[in-house]
């Protein structure tokens, strides 16, 4: 009998030992460490998914003549001074390794918008095919989808401001670009389909069509960046009267092909090209951009519809184009900015025959005249955040005698002063 | 009074000197810049903490401000020269040592000796099994650093001609998981730096000449430049922080420096 207890009581003993040694073996001092670091390293992975970034422009423009300039908006009537917040933007997005999603507000002193809403789904195969859905950049050209907060120049080129306002379009978008690994990575294909009026949801039945080839390749001694593109614009402007008006011999007159319901072309073709260089000097960037095609709009001006517009429509065949330099000064943080851009809104026009009257026929008009801008500027960057921006633009435009207001150059030029904060 | 006043200096030293300047990028570098910053800290002249992560994520740091050099195993990239300048940084670039890149496989591997273009094949997914090397029949495992790693670019640069691993090649994030991988599979094919290579592993000789001569990875071959698979080691640093980097980069770069360079398994920069 005592034997049968003591054996019961051995067996208690062992059975009470046993968890616990084996507890202390799973639970060692590096068994412990190894295990918080995975959750911790779990936590780190789940929240770099995770990115808010932003920025703020703030920034001073002086014209040299009052209620008459142009710079990322028209100047108010009566002033030659203005302080404004350019860009205040906020974006959100959230990233895996196939899908990503993106928020993008606009907040200024004039209100709080929507710059960006979309997501991308990519294929789970090779990474290569992606889709796009929502409000994002037009992929027409260099300087639509370039970042604001990037831009060199306080605004983009006149003909960039006034075909693609607000950059950002309604739509769907393919991109066949290679993953990172992959050594087709320099070509990226993209193609969609979209609404054509800008953010603002207005829907026509003709959707307008965006394309874009290009590439974008380094030296292998990292020298030498450079990246060519070739884009396509393809849609139309919804006629809702019985008037569209065709150039005849430098004046308006009524095409009788069009009428209400109909679509009148809105078509360009574009080529871009970037190339950056590492010199003694320190880095060289030139960029250029060229644009020609068909743009329907209003009488007064050549800028693309934000809605479907509600009035006669005038058709112009137009041409615009850039080239920038920016050189950084090696060893500083500064920055040398030179652009050149023009924007001819009526290619079959010019000089004199702009404000030609006819009876039964209608002139053209402001909306017809070509600006061209040459920029000097400089940059200081005081820090991966803070950069400052002084800014020269000297305006020339188109005369004509028969346009009244236009008969020299108009005093337009404008000096920015901005600082900016990026996070 | 004086016992107080030696105290108070002290601490004020202290204070002063307990700011470390911080090292961040390259895994391949991690032994040598530990070993360098360890002999340095001893001889009390600063303080360095080092941290890996691949020369990808010691670039961003740089351009972020979160370290003062960031250590790489290959040279920085156009995008990351423009991202610098955009940020207002300038840098300055230094060759610390070279490296010689070993190509190692399971000690039991059959396989001593590779050419450039068996190594394409291998680790392109081309050529799949070890018997059509002359090995065993044995399916070939093949190991790779992530994308951020300089050692990654410099492999398929050099060795791959800029074609793309085979998309079965396992990535990891770490030289050191390499060799353990590589050490535990029977068919695994991985790539270190020479100072990783240990009795765990086996390094291969390689021909860059399709065969005609096969050359071991050592500090000698690497110095004669008879082995083909070697590159430079690089600290980048801001210019703003040059006199507070200097003083480690000097010894880095001095007999001293280089000696521990040798010890370490790296190359130095002259005998």
């Amino acid at each position: 009998m005592k034997k049968i207890f003591k054996l019961i009581a051995i067996a208690l003993l062992v059975m009470t030992i046993k968890p616990a040694l084996a507890q202390e073996v799973e639970g060692t001092p590096t068994d412990t460490l190894g295990a918080a670091i995975n959750k911790l390293q779990s936590a780190i992975e789940l929240m770099q998914r995770f990115k808010i970034t932003g920025y703020l422009q703030a920034q001073s423009q002086f014209s040299d003549s009052i209620g008459n300039a142009f710079a990322g908006g028209a100047f108010p009537a009566g002033t030659d001074k203005r302080f404004k917040v350019r860009r205040g933007r906020l974006k959100f997005a959230y990233n895996t390794l196939l899908t990503t999603f993106v928020a993008q507000f606009d907040v200024t002193e004039s209100g709080f918008g929507t710059k960006d809403m979309y997501l991308v789904v990519r294929d789970p195969w090779t990474q290569t095919v992606s889709l796009t859905g929502g409000v994002f950049n037009r992929p027409f050209g260099y300087e639509v989808a370039y970042s604001s907060s990037q831009l060199e120049s306080p605004e983009r080129a006149r003909f960039t401001q006034a075909l693609f306002p607000g950059e950002e379009d309604l739509g769907w978008m393919v991109t066949i670009q290679g993953a990172k690994t992959s050594t087709w990575n320099w070509l990226r294909i993209q193609g969609g389909y979209f609404e054509g009026n800008g953010i603002n949801p207005a829907s026509k039945k003709m959707k307008d069509f965006i394309g874009q080839i290009s590439i974008n390749k380094a030296s292998m001694d990292e020298k030498i960046k450079y990246g060519i593109g070739a884009s396509y614009y393809d849609g139309g402007v919804l006629e809702t009267t019985a008037n569209t008006y065709v150039l005849n011999n430098g004046i308006y007159s009524k095409d009788a092909s069009q009428a209400a319901g109909k679509f009148a072309k809105r078509q360009y073709v574009g080529i871009d090209a970037q190339f950056s260089a590492e010199s003694g000097l320190g880095l060289t960037t030139i960029r250029g951009e060229y644009l020609n095609g068909k743009q329907p709009s209003v009488a007064g001006s050549a800028n693309s519809f934000t809605a479907n517009p509600t009035g006669d429509l005038y058709l112009r065949n137009i041409m615009g184009a850039y080239a920038i330099l920016i050189q950084s000064i090696k060893g500083t943080k500064d920055q040398i900015v030179l652009k050149y851009d023009v924007f001819d809104p009526n290619t079959k026009v010019s000089g004199d025959q702009i404000g030609l009257k006819a009876t039964g026929f209608n002139a053209t008009t402001a909306g017809d005249i070509k600006y061209s801008t040459i920029g000097i500027g400089w940059i200081y960057a005081y820090d991966a955040n803070v950069k400052l921006t002084a800014y020269y633009d000297i305006v020339k435009n188109e005369k004509s005698k028969n346009l009244a207001g236009y008969g020299s150059d108009l005093k337009d030029n404008v000096f920015t002063l901005r600082l900016q904060y990026k996070f | 009074m004086k016992k107080t006043l030696l105290l108070m200096i002290s601490l004020v030293v202290l204070a002063g000197g307990s700011y470390a300047q911080k090292l961040k990028g390259s895994d391949t570098m991690l032994p040598l810049s530990q070993k360098e910053a360890e002999t340095f800290m001893k001889e009390g002249r600063g303080n360095v903490t080092v941290t890996g992560g691949g020369s990808g994520v010691g670039f961003t740091a740089l351009i972020d401000g979160t370290t003062e050099i960031a250590q790489a195993s290959r040279a920085i990239k156009m995008d990351e020269k423009l991202k610098l300048t955009e940020a207002g940084i300038s840098y300055k670039e230094v060759i610390a040592a070279y490296d010689a890149l070993a190509m190692v496989v399971n000690p039991s591997n059959s396989i001593n000796e590779l050419t450039r273009e068996q190594l394409e094949g291998i680790y392109t997914g081309k050529i799949k099994n070890w018997k059509e090397v002359g090995g065993a029949n044995l399916q070939i495992v093949v190991y790779t650093r992530e994308t951020s790693s300089g050692t990654y670019e410099f492999v398929k640069t050099s060795v791959l001609k800029n074609k793309n691993f085979a998309s079965s090649a396992l990535s990891m994030p770490a030289t050191g998981a390499i060799i353990q991988s590589v050490s535990q599979t029977k068919g695994a094919i991985g790539y270190v730096g020479l100072a990783y290579v240990n009795k765990e592993v086996k390094a291969l000789k390689v021909s860059y000449d399709k065969g005609k001569n096969f050359i071991a990875p050592s500090i000698a071959t690497a110095m004669n430049k008879t082995y083909p698979i070697t590159r430079p080691l690089y600290y980048y640093y801001n210019t703003k922080v040059t006199k507070k980097v200097m003083p480690y980069i000097n010894y880095v770069l001095s007999p001293e420096g280089q000696q521990i360079v040798l010890k370490v398994g790296y190359v130095p920069l002259s005998k």
